[in-house]
């Protein structure tokens, strides 16, 4: 899946891999990697720009360390965030749901007897 | 790190240093150097390595206008922007109802004079395409639009017959909507 497929719910896809446990920019796409089994293709380079959004917002707090030599950014979902994470997830479900059986109905596309 | 390697990667993130502020560079340059282990332990050459590091990243342009995208001082210039029309009429409404014609001609030249300044100030900083100047604007606009709101208060205070409600609507929503703006284009 490439990155403008995924337009409207990379900030839900985002704070779901911060759900496991604080993380730094390369572990949340590691972690996006290893739950789609690699199918989702984002270039890097714009989950960065993403995870200082969802900061701003209030969803995640990010917090500087040192890790061999480096300077390291790691976010944790917040109390907000936990509840955005949990209404997006149920706003999915829905959506998921009415679009499947929209589009597996085969009673719509048997031709009208009448 | 390899030599050849890391002057891709260093060249790489010399272009983002160029237009991005240092903390952010820091930690892309981390996700990079991660990135590059990643393909290196995949079995590629350090300099193959680098380059797909680089490529997954993606361009530099790319993520300069993501990171200007979510600019605070940008955002807050938006904002700024989108209900200044509002404020604007709250005031025009005040000064009309409190007939504060007596304000001399200069101080009404200069007070529109510095108004179009800190729009355009904004207006450079919503629309803009680099993050510095997205920035240095929005933070001018922010502050130039609080200033203006201090003035203006001040001189209604002493300017009006009366004061009333339209004059405290007007005072209270450009309180709020400038002090609203200007903490998130400050923040760093």
């Amino acid at each position: 899946m490439r990155a403008e497929e995924l337009k409207g719910h990379l900030d839900a896809v985002l704070l779901a891999a911060l759900e496991g446990g604080p993380r730094h920019g390369y572990a949340v796409i590691e972690a996006l990697r290893q739950s789609t089994a690699g199918r989702l293709d984002l270039p890097t380079g714009t989950i960065y720009p993403a995870l200082r959004r969802l900061e701003q917002a209030g969803l995640i707090t990010g917090s500087w360390s040192v890790v061999g030599g480096r300077r390291r950014r790691e976010y944790q979902l917040t109390a907000a965030g936990v509840r955005a994470l949990s209404g997006r997830r149920a706003d999915w479900r829905d959506f998921s749901a009415i679009v499947t059986a929209a589009l597996e109905d085969r009673a719509c596309m048997r031709p009208n007897p009448a | 790190m390899h030599a050849s390697e890391s002057r891709l990667i260093s060249s790489y993130l010399e272009v983002l240093a160029a237009q991005l502020p240092a903390s952010i560079v820091e930690e892309l340059a981390d996700g990079l150097a991660e990135t590059h282990r990643f393909y290196l332990r995949q079995g590629l050459a350090p300099e193959r390595a680098a380059e797909s590091a680089v490529a997954e990243f993606g361009e530099p342009e790319a993520i300069v206008a993501g990171f200007t995208r979510v600019n605070p001082a940008r955002r807050a210039a938006s904002r700024l922007l989108g209900i200044g029309p509002a404020v604007g009429a709250c005031w025009a409404a005040a000064l009309i109802t409190g007939r504060a014609w007596g304000v001399p001609l200069p101080a009404r030249i200069l007070l529109g004079l510095a108004l179009i300044t800190c729009i355009g100030l904004l207006a450079a900083a919503a629309l803009g395409r680099g993050y510095r100047l997205a920035a240095r604007t929005g933070v001018a606009g922010c502050i130039g639009m609080t200033a203006l709101d201090l003035v203006l208060i001040t001189g209604v205070t002493f300017a009006v017959t009366s004061v009333t409600w339209v004059t405290v609507a007007a005072m209270a929503a450009s309180i709020a909507v400038t002090a609203r703006a200007l903490r998130p284009a400050l923040a760093r």
